[in-house]
């Protein structure tokens, strides 16, 4: 334990302000240096980390509350270096952009997260959580287009709704427990009544990770940025939700039941859907359902300072999967990037047939889905089966047979929406490609053929050889246990996955598979747009009516309350009228007299 | 128009130029499809075929589906099945047309 004394160093040490004044300091550089110094800042802000080692850091006492701004144990660790990993493969990817805002957002949005992630008490947390919302419009906003600007509107507002909530669900909980650390909070109290104050921020965390119905923003916003943007956003936002659930509520059964929903419903509607970047959105959805599995899943453990943590298979499952998340969903939107940056649309409709002309880009998508969909030998594989296996291990949850069904199934979905959908509709399918493909750009930068390469090597190294990433995870008694290449691991796998990709074989030969339709398909944003919308425009109509109503009203009795003053009061009122001396003087004599004779009874 | 704002730069259906054509690739040669088909099937079959192999079955099951040798493919390819034929009447339900929120925002 470090105490600092001085709020500024307190700030200056901490990984997440270094990024956030590179971020500031980039943005005013000439682009020819700028990319190159924000792979710097970040390269100081990951040296930063390691040399600080495991502890809290940053420990300030502001108006007698303590807060801590930099906590580094294993579960932020994880995610503090695949956060760096990210936003440098990120930088790398978006090369060739010059958009000076958009390049302050891609440093700034995820250093925002990384700070809610360091976070060692809720307002550190909520500062970071609202810097994050507002960081990351910009990258919604940034084709600066109409519809556009609407959407990053819709976004902020859901996401600072979160902010709010959180705060909310704060101050209800420091009147409960008189602590603003960010540790266990658990949704239910000892008798297992649920705790308002940590329902609020469940809520909270609920939106920002896209609970089942609270889900929309994601498919609403991040479709509509550009190609790059895309990609930044679909990362940070959602697993810093996941970071805060398995910070909070590990253990918390509810998790179990909302996680599997999660990876259910999107899958249809990921089927259904021609834009293939919002085929990845849904993706997002279906990927972070099961860490929140996982997550309800985990054990706990207390540690010897009395802190609680999640812990066993299926905790370090749901963690270790947000790590791989990351990389190969990452991939995935990186190879659809390059092949709309080229043919110029994201659309199954637009696409197919690529190819013969992006080869390259072809294999690492390959890889990406490969590994989405957890064949042996890649980085899904040896972060999935933890969560997989965690759920067969709890006995808490009601019904573990459905559930574990319930994940299998949703593998199955995992690899008809985001391991056959995108590669077989991007690259293959030749129905609806033009006979001769006209591209908008002849050639895919270098830098996204680099940040591809690298994330792709990680993908089959971390999935060969898993030991650096298993040695970074929270619970290390479960994982020294833990053989991901077991021969009956291996075999059921491939049953499932090569069974399922048969299937779609089958359909694709019977011509049952449903073709793509251009469509807009109705989801939970519909609500706020359509009906919403009209419900608050008529709210507006109806305020104007009745303000004008009693504006009219009260001028009304204004008017004739002033008319009454003015008739007493103006040039020809009573008031004002000249009065003749003589009334004067006999006015005065009736005063005096009155006085007299009060001085007389006196 | 929802998603339709990259620069707008899609590609022209009807570019036909001059009746010009690309050759086709390795993918659209029928034999690499049967290839391709009958590799996929046979692995598929091998699969199945080690989940009767005591060496490759679990010790200690959780449920009574994992002691079936061929449940993970039963239920991988009845729920990739499911999930197509099923899922696409969603679009009944859920599916306008691409400008739907265009007249409305």
């Amino acid at each position: 334990m470090t105490t600092v004394n001085s709020p500024l160093m307190a700030l200056l040490m901490n990984p997440a302000v270094i990024l956030t004044l590179g971020a500031l300091v980039m943005a005013f550089a000439p682009s020819v240096v700028r990319r190159i110094g924000m792979l710097l800042v970040l390269a100081i802000s990951a040296w930063q980390l390691s040399a600080l080692g495991l502890g809290n850091y940053g420990e300030l006492s502001i108006f007698g509350y303590d807060i801590t701004m930099l906590r580094l144990d294993p579960l932020s660790r994880l995610f503090a270096i695949v956060f760096h990993l990210a936003a440098a493969l990120n930088i790398i990817y978006a090369w060739h952009e010059k958009n000076r805002v958009q390049d302050f957002a891609t440093l700034a949005y995820p250093a925002a997260a990384l700070g809610g992630i360091l976070a060692g008490d809720f307002i550190t947390l909520f500062v970071w959580w609202e810097i994050a919302a507002i960081t990351s419009v910009f990258l919604v906003w940034a084709p600066g287009t109409r519809i556009t600007y609407l959407a990053g509107l819709r976004y902020l507002s859901i996401q600072i709704l979160s902010g709010v909530l959180l705060l909310g669900g704060i101050v209800l909980l420091f009147r409960e427990t008189g602590s603003l650390a960010f540790e266990y909070i658990g949704l239910r109290d000892a008798d297992g009544a649920i705790k308002f104050s940590a329902l609020v921020i469940f809520l909270a965390f609920g939106i920002k990770s896209a609970f089942p119905l609270l889900h929309n923003w994601v498919q609403d916003a991040y479709p509509k940025s550009n190609i790059t943007g895309t990609i930044v956003l679909s990362i940070f936002t959602t697993k810093l939700a996941v970071y805060s659930l398995a910070r909070g509520f590990p253990g918390t059964n509810e998790l179990i039941y909302i996680g599997a929903v999660m990876t259910i419903f999107p899958i249809f509607f990921a089927l259904i859907e021609n834009d293939l970047r919002k085929v990845l959105c849904y993706s997002i959805n279906n990927q972070v359902g099961f860490m929140v599995t996982g997550i309800g899943a985990a054990g706990t453990i207390v540690l010897a300072n009395g802190v609680t943590v999640g812990a066993g298979g299926a905790f370090n499952g749901a963690v270790s999967y947000a790590f791989g998340n990351i990389i190969f969903e990452g991939l995935l939107f990186m190879t659809l990037g390059a092949a709309m940056y080229r043919a110029g649309s994201s659309k199954a409709l637009d696409l197919g047939g690529l190819y013969k002309f992006m080869p390259l880009t072809l294999s690492m998508c390959i890889i990406a889905a490969l590994s989405i969909s957890a064949f042996p030998g890649t980085l899904g594989f040896v972060t999935k089966g933890l969560i997989i296996d965690g759920i067969a291990e709890n006995h808490d949850a009601l019904y573990t047979w459905v559930i574990w069904g319930v994940l299998l199934f949703a593998s199955a979905g995992v690899l008809e929406h985001a391991g056959i959908k995108i590669p077989y509709f991007t690259f293959f399918n030749t129905g609806h490609a033009p006979a001769k493909r006209v591209f908008v750009k002849e050639k895919t930068p270098a830098g996204m053929v680099i940040a591809m390469i690298i994330s792709a090597v990680l993908c089959i190294g971390i999935g060969l050889y898993p030991a650096p990433l298993y040695a970074l995870l929270p619970d290390q008694v479960q994982i020294a246990d833990y053989h991901p290449y077991s021969a009956y691991h291996i075999v059921e796998q491939l049953q499932l996955l090569l069974w399922a990709v048969l299937a779609f074989a089958a359909l694709i030969l019977l011509k049952w598979y449903p073709a793509e339709v251009r469509s807009t398909n109705l989801d939970t944003d519909w609500l706020y747009r359509v009906p919403g919308r009209g419900l608050i425009a008529w709210i507006a109509g109806a305020t104007r009516g009745l303000w004008n109503g009693a504006w009219r009203i009260g001028m009304h009795h204004f008017e004739r309350v002033m008319s009454r003053i003015y008739s007493l009061h103006g040039p020809e009122g009573q008031m004002a009228r000249s009065w003749p001396i003589g009334f004067m003087a006999l006015w005065t004599a009736i005063v005096l007299g009155v006085a007299l004779v009060l001085a007389f009874v006196a | 128009m929802t998603n339709d704002h990259q620069g707008g730069e899609s590609p022209d259906k009807n570019n036909h130029v001059n009746g010009e054509r690309d050759n086709p690739g390795w993918a659209e040669n029928p034999l690499f499809v049967r290839v391709f088909l009958l590799l996929l099937l046979i692995a598929a079959v091998l699969a199945a075929i080690a989940g009767f192999i005591p060496e490759f079955q679990k010790k200690h099951p959780h449920f009574a589906a994992e002691k079936i040798p061929v449940f993970f493919a039963v239920w991988g390819f009845g729920s990739f099945m499911f999930i197509v034929l099923v899922g696409q009447h969603l679009r009944k339900l859920v599916g306008r047309e691409e400008g739907y929120y265009d007249d409305r925002e």
